[in-house]
């Protein structure tokens, strides 16, 4: 029985060996971990499919690896019935579309159809194209997996990459600026020059590991592409704080650590609810402004390779006791790089709360294709004037990120004042534990369990 | 003396060396040809392909003869003089290499004849009968080849111990013949030597000759081998040879048991390595990996911009087709066209039957578990197979379930060689099944098989009875 690398999604197709869990001779169980791959969005551990005792182990760490490649040889009793077509590349799950019907070539409407095509192939085999078409899709600088093949089996013939052709050219004049963005950004880029730092002293070297050159990408992608305009203010989290330490014990109780992150994001929804326009998406190539009827917000978190994303669900529908439990398993999933590529998918806003660290104001950039984010900084006691009076408040300060493009800076200011609000005016009944349960079933099962995990996150860090 | 000036150089005119001189040259480039001998064309005219073709189709006639008494045909036993059948042989690639001197000529490329050295990455110094000349080039393209191997522990200095390059000079027909090494090279000499009367046996290391076929494409051949060689014997390493008297001592490992015989003459045929030691590569930025192949990229590149190389220098498969396609790569690719290499290599083993396949194998689909459909057309239902009583074959398709694109095709056969061209155009173009299947092949040919084949796949094959294929599949899966 061969256990390969199996296909774990879009653009996931291959990735470094960061762990080898089993060598020769394990005993390993049906679902059990073999090795951890790191691609560029996350950690992927990848699991047996079938159980029996591991008689190689093909890869070591650091291998770059990619779908179909042999990861361990599993022999002995258990895994042995296993027929040879069972294999992970039929076990593996189905890509959705299938061209194997001739489906009239369309690329109309594309606003519907927002999800780009792409051939693939259970195989892992380019799609089929005569080798007069591939080399002027070749010399076009076509990347034959994106054009739909019109003749039986997908067979690309010259009046579809001719189709594809007119189908981004209809593309590029719709949303001029989508389309221009890149020619005005080419030349903009500097030219990369090797400089001998250890001329001046000595330097040690290391290359990028594919999650920092992802964040890299993403960071001047979006700063490149969207307009940035951050917004500064401040605000007073006495009371939040105040109870977030008293009801934070029952919290714990429950093995759930109640911080203000669970709190920002409850307010963020409330002021994105009356904001629509910041839980949108602009469609820049139809220059289209989608509006999302669904609360997905991101949670940037610290990890030691690096920064990711992880996105919480229908924070609408949530109680504070679900965000905070939730958050929690959430962020430490993502320092353990367990998160799916699932888990990164679909946010609609994002939080970047460096509270814990210190600092203040600072410009958070934008998690495209969102078109806002918000900063949060730690909060200090200040001296504020109320009332005539000097008063001492825990004033935390936050910067919102915005797309210009789609909001205008007065919606920028009425958004972040709703976000203060919000938070100022928390009521003390929803932090409450036993109120809490009024709006949603009791929180299931034992706790104890979850306390460990939270226990062992801590040790880690 | 004054270096000469060129845009590009190629080093050596076998197959991939003169395709690409020629090609450079027809883009209207300045092309100079150095080869070191004296005769163009390279290994596959000189000691490969066509000279053992030549030896093959003569020696076929010998067994066609021997085995038509029953069609009421009779010869007596065929005289072979063989200095006779040499000159043959020697006319064809004299014919050809001359062809090949004079299509180089009407296309102006300049053909030196000397040993090639690189001084540096842009300088040639060439050794000619009339002393050293100097090339300044642009680009140069290495097509040196590759040689058949000799261990050392075999290399005793004895011409009764032969590679390919001597065996084909049949300078006489060895009573008793060892081959060592049951690859393609060996199975075609095999051939020839046997035809002509001599008693083989043949030994390989791993547990089955022709290695690279799949093992249903291989039956046929072994078969005929055990039939007309003395004896094949798998899993047996060589591990000594002794001169002794005007014979050769060979003692052997049998899968774990020790022999010691003696043989007439000993033919080693256990690979080929490549010929990029000498050519001055130090003094370029050319890379050769543990092998001694040089590096290349998709695209022919080495590690040195201004040097290319193609063919069997550079290893993979080390088959004349492979080198020519290479040639076309690397020229346009120095000439600034788009171009990589991704093309299928179509392989034939000229034995008897010739087995002959492309694209994915039935082995390399299931090594790898990708979860192809196969179907095999067997011979016996070809009529034409059965005109000239060689049922012996069979024609099968790898097929992708998911588009029913065909990926590969295998045929062993008489003629396999041939009717691969046909599987390779399929594959290539991303035909399907269907496609092969709707095509009108003519009658009576072998070209029909393929044809049937792919009916076959869909359970309706003329002259083939099978349930419908797919459906057959998918029971089989339910109860797997």
């Amino acid at each position: 029985m061969e256990i390969r690398v199996p296909r774990l999604g879009e653009g996931a197709d291959n990735g470094t060996v960061i762990s080898v869990f089993v060598k020769e001779g394990d005993k390993v169980e049906k679902n059990q971990t073999l090795i951890e791959l790191e691609n560029e969005k996350a950690v992927a551990p990848i699991p047996s499919d079938s159980a029996g005792v591991v008689s190689k182990v093909h890869v070591k760490v650091g291998d770059k690896i990619s779908v179909g490649q042999l990861i361990a040889t599993l022999g002995g009793a258990a895994g042995a019935s296993a027929a040879p077509a069972q294999n992970p590349a039929a076990a593996a799950p189905k890509p959705q579309a299938a061209p194997s019907a001739p489906a009239p070539v369309s690329y109309a409407a594309p606003a519907a159809a927002s999800a780009p095509y792409q051939y693939q192939s259970t195989l892992g085999i380019a799609p089929p194209a005569s080798p007069s078409v591939r080399k002027l899709a070749r010399d076009l600088g076509i990347d034959l997996g994106k054009v739909r093949g019109s003749e039986s089996g997908g067979r690309i013939v010259l009046a579809d990459l001719r189709d594809y052709i007119q189908h981004l050219q209809a593309a590029a004049f719709s949303a001029p600026q989508a389309a221009l963005a890149p020619v005005v950004q080419a030349p903009a880029k500097p030219a990369a020059e090797s400089i001998d730092f250890s001329k001046w002293g000595p330097v040690t070297k290391k290359p990028l590991t594919s999650l920092r050159k992802k964040i890299g990408e993403k960071m001047q992608e979006s700063w490149n592409a969207i307009p940035h305009v951050t917004q500064n203010d401040e605000v007073d989290v006495t009371d939040v704080m105040q109870w977030t330490k008293q009801y934070g014990a029952d919290y714990e109780k429950k093995g759930v650590k109640l911080t203000l992150t669970s709190l920002i994001l409850k307010a963020c929804v409330q002021a994105l609810k009356k904001y629509p326009g910041f839980n949108s998406s602009l469609d820049e190539t139809t220059g289209e402004l989608i509006t999302k009827g669904y609360y997905h917000l991101g949670v940037a978190v610290d990890t030691e390779q690096g920064l990711i994303v992880p996105v919480l669900r229908d924070i609408d529908k949530k109680n504070l006791y679900e965000i905070s439990k939730e958050l929690g398993e959430l962020a430490e999933k993502t320092r353990q790089r367990k998160v799916s590529l699932d888990d990164l998918k679909g946010g609609t806003f994002t939080i970047s709360n460096l509270g814990g660290i210190g600092g203040s104001h600072f410009t958070p950039i934008i998690n495209r294709p969102e078109v806002a984010i918000l900063g949060v900084s730690r909060g200090v006691l200040k001296p504020v004037i109320r009332n005539q009076k000097i008063d001492q408040r825990v004033m935390m300060p936050l910067s919102l990120s915005y797309d210009h493009r789609v909001i205008d800076g007065a919606d920028g200011a009425r958004f972040i004042r709703e976000i203060v609000k919000s938070l100022e005016t928390f009521p003390e009944s929803e932090i409450k534990l036993g109120n809490a349960k009024k709006n949603s079933e009791e929180p299931a099962k034992s706790a104890k369990p979850q306390k460990e995990k939270v226990a062992a996150g801590k040790g880690k860090k | 003396m004054n270096p000469i000036q060129t845009d590009i150089v190629v080093l050596g005119a076998g197959p991939g060396g003169y395709a690409a001189a020629f090609y450079a040259a027809d883009k209207g480039k300045k092309v100079i040809l150095v080869e070191r001998e004296a005769r163009l064309g390279g290994v596959c005219l000189n000691r490969g392909c066509i000279p053992s073709k030549t030896l093959l189709h003569a020696t076929k006639l010998i067994k066609e003869a021997r085995e038509s008494d029953f069609r009421g045909i009779s010869f007596s036993e065929p005289k072979i003089d063989l200095s006779k059948m040499r000159a043959w042989k020697e006319s064809i690639l004299d014919k050809l290499s001359g062809g090949i001197k004079g299509l180089a000529a009407r296309r102006k490329v300049e053909v030196m004849t000397g040993r090639g050295y690189f001084e540096d990455s842009k300088t040639l110094r060439v050794e000619t009968a009339e002393g050293q000349k100097f090339i300044q080039f642009d680009k140069a393209i290495i097509a040196v080849g590759s040689r058949p191997a000799l261990p050392a522990a075999f290399d005793l200095g004895n011409p009764r111990i032969m590679t390919s390059t001597e065996a084909l000079e049949i300078e006489e027909i060895p009573k008793d013949l060892l081959i060592v090494g049951g690859g393609y090279i060996g199975m075609e000499l095999g051939t020839v030597y046997a035809t002509l009367g001599s008693k083989i046996v043949l030994v390989e290391a791993m547990d089955t000759i022709l290695a690279g076929a799949d093992p249903d494409l291989a039956r046929p051949v072994v078969k005929y081998a055990s039939e007309n060689f003395k004896e094949v014997r798998v899993k047996t390493k060589v591990l000594k040879m002794a001169t002794h008297k005007k014979q050769i001592q060979v003692i052997m490992d049998v899968d774990g048991q020790k022999k010691e015989e003696l043989y007439d003459r000993v033919l080693v045929s256990v690979g080929r390595s490549s010929n990029s030691a000498d050519l001055g590569l130090k003094n370029t930025k050319v890379q050769l990996d543990e092998k001694g192949f040089i590096k290349v990229n998709a695209h022919q590149q080495t590690a040195d911009e201004s040097i290319y190389a193609i063919g069997d220098c550079v290893g993979g498969v080390m088959l004349a087709h492979k080198a020519s396609k290479e040639a076309r790569i690397a020229v346009e690719v120095l000439t600034g066209e788009e171009s990589i290499f991704e093309s299928i290599i179509p392989a034939v083993v000229f034995t008897d039957p010739e087995v002959a396949w492309c694209g994915l194998t039935e082995s390399d689909a299931r090594k790898q578990g990708l979860p192809v459909e196969v179907v095999k057309f067997p011979w016996a239902a070809s009529g034409r197979a059965l005109t000239f009583d060689r049922t012996d074959g069979m024609t099968k398709l790898i097929i992708d379930p998911e588009t029913e694109r065909i990926l590969g095709v295998g045929i062993v056969g008489h003629g396999a060689g041939e009717l691969i061209a046909e599987g390779v155009l399929a594959i290539e173009m991303g035909a399907t099944v269907e496609d092969l299947a709707s095509c009108v092949h003519p009658h009576p040919t072998l070209s029909e098989t393929l044809m049937e084949s792919a009916e076959m796949f869909f359970g309706y094959s003329t002259h083939a009875f099978s349930r419908s294929h797919r459906k057959d599949e998918a029971e089989q899966t339910v109860q797997a």
